[in-house]
């Protein structure tokens, strides 16, 4: 008997920073054309989408923006009909850019602070899937130092150094319930750092043409001594004692295609297309400070495959002060069904853009931009927990940026 | 001009209409459907488990999840009426009292009866307790010790006879009122019945020893007779329902918990290594236990070398053996293995024969047992206290477990009517409660 609760195995938390948490939406102007416009757009939002544009950036400017992303997922079980809705949840993601050196000089400076993952998934402790995952936010802030050169007129280089902070907090329900019937729960926070870069090249054919390539590296984040802390019944406290824990986050490469053209005196197209390194990301393991023959450290096999995505939009000058754009895009979902899971219950997906500019002044614009992603209905059955059912998500995306040049 | 402001007005209201409303994705569900049932009028028939006994009492928080009051809340949907079920009441919540897990120390349980609040309403002539009479209509015939064999047998429903089923009928009951007869002149378009387990598992908790009536074996031919003779009855007028299979005995943590060699180590343990083994009566003679053998979870660990019959050392040498019925021998566990899948036979073909939906009991907590079962990031398994599906008395559910079960005469029902009657979310009931 004295091993009699060797049967509690603590399950893996999973964590991912999946296709489901990226939602780009450093550039307000990017996202009125569902991330299209690497080519087309020259400013200080470059340092993100490709740090080679930034040198032909005349003016020096500082941009603040953001956005409020709202993840709205629902999960039927197979054989109910009981369907489960996430809380309403906004995760404001935010980007600063601003960019320095002598104006219409061969080279350029400049640094952004930006979230290229994060959200806020809340699906309560009352749904079929509250052992693997109650509520899940998680950010990464990338702060990026960039430097851009003009090698000709036409032809620019740039490269940035990225330093990232990552945050997270997760709870999940643990099976084991109180004198009041209430199941335990275990929380996990922490903050995690990481480094990589951002590099791009961006050429202006004779035409005006313009092609970008740009590939951000793979950042992985490292966890140390997170906070584990579990709410169980007194009884069970030495199994499952408050702990620490450290665990390694990979955040994957992105290798970045985009080609913008004139096709008449006020309209541009820009296409941009997408690899995505998310096979880096084959497990997760969690390595507790303090275990128990309950707390163990676990492995989880993740699996993930490379994605892809492209983008198309259209900007459309409507007159000296005012553009206007509309873009759609799809993307093609990393994860397997099997490892499908309800923090970003990850499918492809297809979206949908609108966004405009407004120049207020010589020195001021602000930009707005809502873009809707659907991701498919999806049904899995979880080779972590079991749980079986259909997923369904659509990402809701409005923002704002206010830049001021000099 | 007002007009034109009317217009984008309405554009704007209907915009935000659309918007709201796409906000929020949807998942269309199958629609419910009762198939070829007809489920307006639904009885449980069966024993403990039907009645939602656990922790070793009836009492009300069992009683609310037992599986039958589950699949009621289910059937709503599809055109179920009103279930009612003899509940006890708030003030007696506690009904016959039960086990509740007091401590754990070094990982060992400590239990302790609940005895407040009880539902005793007075003692029987030979001492035996008697619980607050429910005699209004109800829907849940479960009643706890029920055997297929009593529930034909005259008197059964008297003071001197099952408790549980006196105190569903009103006093001037008739002594050779049966539960058959009782259950089969109800009302009623669809059941579920679940008997016999008793018929087989009284036998084996008291080690395969008969010492009465709810100790005994059911003869196969007896059982045979007295099976399709109750649902014979049950379906005369062409009702529907879902019978169960009756689970292996050793798939319940009552038999697989206190092991052999956990009783060697204690004996090892406080005699120093003098003793080492244990010595057991069986049918073919003295010898020693093996890890064959089954020890029950009520086994009186504190009997052991003490004085019995005149001689010491009980349990430890051959010529004080432990009594036959504080050990299932592994002869008699296929005694009474062999007798479970006879039972399951004769159900399976009765269950054919008349068009039943059939929940295979037996298989799906053979399952649960080996290799487990991982259900919703829940591993749920025989093992006592910790496998999530057994209640504190080892033999029956917790509220998980019955919800469980509820979603294997579901889907039983499902498969045979073409309903569609959605599953319960077993995730939302707890196991055993911890302290």
């Amino acid at each position: 008997m004295k091993r009699l609760l060797l049967g509690l195995l603590l399950a893996s938390p999973c964590l991912v920073w999946a296709q489901g948490s990226q939602v780009n939406t450093q550039g307000q102007k990017a996202v009125g054309m569902s991330g299209a416009g690497s080519a087309l757009f020259v400013d200080e939002s470059s340092i993100f989408y490709n740090p080679g544009a930034l040198s032909k950036v005349e003016n020096n400017a500082i941009s603040i923006g953001g956005s409020a992303v709202m993840y709205r997922s629902a999960f039927r079980e197979i054989n109910s009909n009981d369907v489960h809705h996430t809380k309403f949840k906004i995760s404001p993601p935010f980007s600063v850019f601003a960019t320095f050196g002598p104006k219409e000089s061969w080279w350029k400076a400049g640094i952004g602070v930006y979230t290229p993952f994060g959200g806020s998934v809340d699906w309560g402790t009352d749904w079929p899937g509250k052992y693997e995952l109650n509520h899940l936010q998680l950010r990464a802030i990338y702060i990026q130092p960039t430097l851009s050169f003009k090698i000709t007129e036409n032809f620019g280089i740039g490269g940035g150094f990225v330093y990232n902070i990552g945050l997270v907090d997760l709870t999940r329900s643990i099976p084991v319930s109180d004198a009041a019937g209430v199941a335990g729960q275990a929380e996990l926070s922490g903050t995690g750092t990481g480094m990589g870069f951002n590099v791009g090249v961006h050429y202006h054919l004779e035409n005006n043409v313009a092609i970008s390539l740009s590939y951000r590296s793979s950042v992985i984040t490292k966890l140390k001594d997170g906070d584990a802390k579990f709410t169980v019944p007194a009884g069970l406290a030495a199994s499952f004692p408050n702990t620490t824990f450290s665990s390694e986050l990979p955040l994957p490469a992105t290798f970045n295609f985009g080609i913008s053209i004139p096709v008449g005196e006020k309209v541009d197209i820009a296409a941009d297309a997408s690899i995505i390194g998310y096979d880096i990301y084959k497990e997760l393991v969690f390595d507790y400070k303090d275990n128990t023959p309950t707390l163990q450290d676990t492995r989880q096999i993740k699996k993930y495959e490379n994605a892809f995505s492209g983008k198309i939009g259209i900007n459309y000058k409507a007159s000296e002060t005012l553009a206007l754009r509309a873009g759609t895009g799809y993307v093609y979902s990393p994860v397997r069904g099997p490892y499908v899971s309800p923090e970003t219950p990850d499918n492809n997906r297809f979206m949908a853009s609108v966004g405009f500019t407004y120049d207020i002044n010589d020195k001021w614009d602000i930009t707005g931009a809502y873009v809707m992603q659907q991701l498919f209905e999806r049904t899995v059955s979880s080779a972590n927990s079991g749980l079986t059912g259909t997923y369904k998500t659509y990402i809701h995306a409005p923002g704002l940026s206010l830049t001021y040049k000099w | 001009m007002k007009n034109i402001l009317k217009n984008i007005q309405w554009s704007i209201s209907a915009a935000a209409v659309v918007f709201v409303s796409s906000c929020a994705p949807d998942i269309e569900s199958p629609s419910s459907s009762a198939g070829q049932a007809n489920f307006s009028k639904y009885i449980a028939i069966g024993n403990s488990l039907t009645a939602g006994f656990a922790d070793g009492g009836l009492y009300l928080e069992g009683q609310q999840v037992a599986y039958p009051n589950l699949i009621a809340e289910q059937l709503k949907a599809v055109g179920g009426g009103e279930f009612k079920t003899p509940f006890f009441s708030q003030e007696q919540h506690n009904g016959s009292g039960y086990l509740s897990l007091k401590a754990l120390v070094d990982g060992l349980p400590v239990m302790e009866n609940v005895t407040n609040n009880l539902a005793i309403r007075g003692l029987n002539p030979n001492g035996a307790p008697l619980y607050t009479k429910y005699t209004d209509q109800i829907h849940n015939f479960g009643v706890p010790g029920m055997r297929l064999d009593m529930a034909f047998a005259p008197g059964i429903g008297s003071v001197l006879g099952n408790p549980y089923f006196e105190r569903l009928l009103p006093d001037n009951t008739p002594p050779e009122t049966t539960y058959f007869g009782h259950v089969t002149s109800q009302e009623y378009t669809f059941f579920s019945f679940w008997l016999g387990n008793n018929d087989a598992l009284g036998y084996a908790t008291n080690g395969a020893f008969t010492e009465g009536p709810t100790s005994a074996l059911t003869q196969t031919a007896t059982f045979n007779k007295l099976y399709n003779d109750f649902i014979n009855k049950l379906t005369e007028k062409g009702q529907k329902g879902v019978v169960a299979t009756i689970p292996d005995v050793t798939a319940i943590p009552f038999f697989n918990t206190v092991t052999t060699a956990r009783i060697v180590a204690g004996i090892t343990a406080s005699t120093g290594g003098a003793y080492t083994k244990v010595y057991i009566q069986t049918e073919a003679g003295v010898r020693e236990a093996t890890e064959q053998d089954l020890f029950g979870l009520t086994f009186p660990t504190d009997t052991l070398g003490k004085v019995s019959n005149g001689i010491p050392g009980y349990g430890l040498i051959p010529q004080n053996p432990l009594h036959d019925k504080f050990v299932l021998d592994k002869d008699e566990i296929v005694e009474v293995s062999t007798r479970v899948n006879e039972f399951n036979k004769i159900i399976k073909s009765a269950a054919e024969s008349k068009g039943l939906a059939l929940a295979d009991a037996h298989a799906y907590l053979n399952k649960v047992k080996n290799p487990g079962i991982l259900y919703n990031g829940i591993g749920v398994n025989a093992s006592f206290i910790t496998g999530n599906a057994f209640s504190l008395d080892g033999v029956h559910l917790t509220p998980m477990g019955n919800a469980l079960i509820a979603n294997l005469f579901i889907e039983a029902i499902n498969a045979k009517y073409g309903s569609k009657l959605s599953k319960v979310d077993a995730a939302q009931y707890r196991g055993v409660k911890f302290p």
